[in-house]
């Protein structure tokens, strides 16, 4: 599951920013169930083709966010998160992505009224083109703790 | 993780003067748990670094210290058998041995020789040891000499330009190799590499040498998204006043019609531009060596000017 981040290269935005925010969205939306078993710092690394700079600090924000454990010669693995947590946590991940993109429209100069037609526009084609919810079965984790 | 914080290699104040070269003074601290990049063009000093810390070239002043001890010191042997050094290129006069032969040399030389591990090595890498080393072809010399390299499983690497040679294949299975080497969390590996996917797969840090002396050292990841250039449409006279401020700036040019501007801090610069409302008509990120001209080219001028470069 962990496979699916992805990092944008021509962006000026921190990689551990980048890979933290995609992270802790898997672990709050579930995708991450607890328990599961993260790849080392050194393969993390190397999948994302980074350095292990990066990782530690990613790994280390996230532990203090109380998302991830370290257990000391197994490795680090996702925490269990209360569904209080997890619904704040949620909406963080979504305000943070929503000042990207307001800052993203005033370096353009929009206006608050295109702005506000935009986030209209967004959310209508994404809810006439979401297909049904995709069941994620196949992944054999077995560990799915949805609400 | 990566034990007291006392880093592998520390070279202080070491110069060396030969006849055609001078190098130094060299100030480089080379960080335990990490893997550190070398890059600079040719004759920048590279390949002497790597010997002066395997006191294979003694310097003229300063001091080496390797693995927390300093070199040249006593107990030498027992701090070269931690060490791997994959020399830049091969040794000529071990040509007509066979692979095994060599093998025996460092079986009796390096008392954590495992031979499992070698012929693991052999293995992944398809090398038959039965050759003799002068028949090998390049690709297969190299691999085997990695082999080598690593089968007493050092707690320092020292690659000089270790891809050489390599098909893709060969090459992707030695960076694989290199991270696996890397897993333990206290090993160090210093590469000099002219490779650019080869340092962005390995190194956490990257160091810029020029002329025999350190450039910059510098996290690859800061260093990678903190560098872009913005282009801006118009003419150079018009942009030159305008840009001059802008953060991190590192090079601007007439890229006719197009003014191209560099900075070495493109958050910064970015919120700059914003806060004038000026908007560029395009943004790249830059790869290491484009990175590495424009210090090459900002040293030079320097030069030029008799300041004698400091970077900053």
């Amino acid at each position: 599951m962990w496979m699916s981040i992805q990092l944008n290269e021509y962006s000026a935005e921190p990689l551990y920013h980048q890979i933290e925010v995609q992270l802790r969205a898997l672990i709050v939306s579930g995708q991450l169930g607890e328990g599961t078993l993260l790849p080392s710092i050194r393969e993390m690394a190397q999948h994302l083709k980074c350095s292990v700079i990066t990782i530690r600090r990613v790994y280390q924000d996230l532990e203090a966010a109380g998302l991830l454990v370290t257990r000391q010669g197994t490795g680090t693995f996702v925490a269990k998160v209360d569904p209080e947590e997890r619904s704040r946590h949620r909406l963080e991940a979504v305000i943070a992505a929503m000042r990207e993109a307001v800052a993203a429209g005033l370096r353009v100069q929009c206006s608050d009224e295109e702005m506000r037609e935009l986030f209209e526009t967004v959310l209508r084609e994404a809810k006439e083109n979401r297909s049904p919810p995709a069941e994620s079965e196949d992944s054999g984790s077995g560990k799915e703790d949805k609400e | 993780m990566n034990g007291d914080g006392r880093p592998a290699i520390r070279l202080t104040g070491v110069r060396l003067a030969t006849s055609h070269f001078q190098l130094g003074p060299l100030h480089l601290e080379v960080p335990a748990g990490y893997v550190t990049a070398i890059v600079g063009p040719n004759g920048s000093g590279k390949s002497t670094t790597f010997r002066l810390t395997l006191d294979l070239t003694k310097p003229d002043e300063g001091i080496v210290e390797v693995l927390g001890r300093k070199m040249g010191g006593g107990k030498q042997l027992e701090l070269l058998r931690r060490i791997g050094y994959l020399p830049e290129e091969p040794y000529r006069h071990d040509n007509v041995l066979r692979g095994m032969d060599k093998a025996e040399f460092h079986k009796a030389w390096y008392p954590d020789w495992d031979v499992n591990h070698y012929r693991e090595l052999l293995r992944l890498f398809e090398v038959d040891h039965s050759l003799r080393l002068g028949k090998m072809s390049k690709g297969m010399r190299r691999k085997f000499d990695l082999a080598l390299t690593l089968s007493h499983h050092p707690d320092l690497l020292l690659l000089d330009e270790p891809s050489s040679g390599l098909d893709p294949l060969s090459w992707r299975a030695m960076i694989d190799l290199l991270h696996r080497y890397m897993e333990p969390g206290d090993r160090t590996i210093l590469i000099a590499s002219h490779v650019v996917e080869e340092v962005k797969r390995l190194a956490d840090f990257i160091v810029f040498m020029l002329n025999g002396r350190v450039l910059g050292m510098y996290e690859k990841d800061e260093l990678l998204t903190g560098w872009h250039q913005f282009y801006f449409p118009g003419a150079f006279e018009e942009w030159r006043g305008v840009l001059s401020g802008m953060p991190g700036l590192a090079g601007l040019e007439d890229a006719g019609g197009v003014v191209r501007a560099v900075t070495s801090s493109a958050r910064e610069a970015e919120a700059w531009l914003v806060a004038r409302e000026l908007a560029p008509a395009g943004r790249k990120s830059m790869e290491l060596d484009d990175i590495l001209a424009v210090l090459v080219e900002r040293e030079k001028l320097h030069r030029r000017q008799g300041t004698k470069g400091v970077m900053q």
